[in-house]
């Protein structure tokens, strides 16, 4: 069966491609709102929940501190995760100009 | 200032802490026996109310220092419960939670609280009422003015025997509001 995660909200998707590079908590938001172009801005509790909850799935693992700030990274288990998700979504792109092609005949 | 207030929903509590600061305070402190204490000040405040259980020790630091990293201030309480209050100024980024996902994730949490006070309540209740009758047996054998005598001399008695129940019953209403919102956002 499919992971209960999947496929990834919006929120865990953002966090899981910032943390290809190790960063805080709060660097993660900030990286988000910059990838997303302002268009998604997380919130603590959101933040928190989300960063619990992949951890706990073994997605994302602390790799260190930065003051009392953890740092976290992507695991190999989440970057697998990043693979089923981005075929899925490449799948669902080339249906979008599968059907584009079909209107001009 | 101090006020003095019981609340059996935590959003209640949320939009009620809300009206108070709008009136020109920060809140200072919050004891479980509900005493909110405030202070007078000049700037706009907002709080947001988390409900987060068994957070201790590198836990308990961790959560709060994403918040804090927001600019949220955490305002001591003692946690009988878990429920967590978070003040920050009023700015443009004033919520905790910025999708529906987590939003649908903290009434859970709610469920999960008000189930399992409810179930404590409604043991206790069982307990309580198992060897022991709301009023004395020998009250239904008297008669004329002794019976209502006894009878309003044991009322207050009973309804403080009832309490357990009636708490059941608001654990029950707090349970199905967070119940309702949690099938909202789940649904849509």
């Amino acid at each position: 069966m499919k992971h209960k995660l999947l496929p990834l909200s919006e929120t865990m998707h953002y966090i899981l491609l910032a943390l290809r590079e190790p960063l805080h908590g709060y660097a993660v938001m900030q990286k988000t709102e910059e990838m997303s172009s302002g268009t998604v801005i997380l919130a603590a509790g959101t933040l928190y929940g989300a960063i619990e909850n992949m951890s706990k799935h073994d997605w994302i693992e602390p790799v260190g501190h930065s003051g009392r700030r953890k740092i976290y990274m992507i695991t190999a288990e989440g970057r697998r995760i990043l693979k089923v998700e981005q075929d899925r979504l490449l799948h669902i792109l080339s249906l979008y100009e599968g059907s584009e092609s079909n209107e001009k005949v | 200032m101090k006020k003095f207030k019981v609340f059996f929903n935590i959003e209640k509590e949320e939009q009620w802490l809300n009206k108070q600061l709008e009136k020109g305070y920060r809140c200072t402190h919050v004891s479980s026996l509900g005493i909110y204490t405030f202070e007078k000040t000049d700037k706009s405040y907002v709080l947001r109310l988390d409900y987060q259980e068994r957070l201790t020790g590198e836990k308990l630091e961790e959560y709060k220092g994403v918040y804090e990293d927001f600019g949220w201030c955490y305002i001591k309480s003692t946690p009988l419960n878990g429920v967590r209050y978070w003040q920050k100024e009023n700015d443009h980024r004033n919520e905790i939670f910025s999708d529906r996902e987590s939003k649908a994730n903290y009434y859970k949490r709610l469920m999960q609280y008000s189930f399992w006070l409810g179930t404590m309540c409604l043991t206790f209740a069982f307990l309580l009422y198992s060897d022991t009758e709301l009023y004395h047996e020998s009250i239904w054998r008297m008669e004329g003015s002794l019976f209502w005598k006894a009878f309003i001399f044991e009322t207050p008695f009973a309804l403080l025997k009832l309490t357990p129940l009636l708490l059941v019953g608001l654990f029950s209403s707090s349970y199905y509001t967070a119940y309702k919102q949690h099938r909202a956002l789940k649904e849509t």
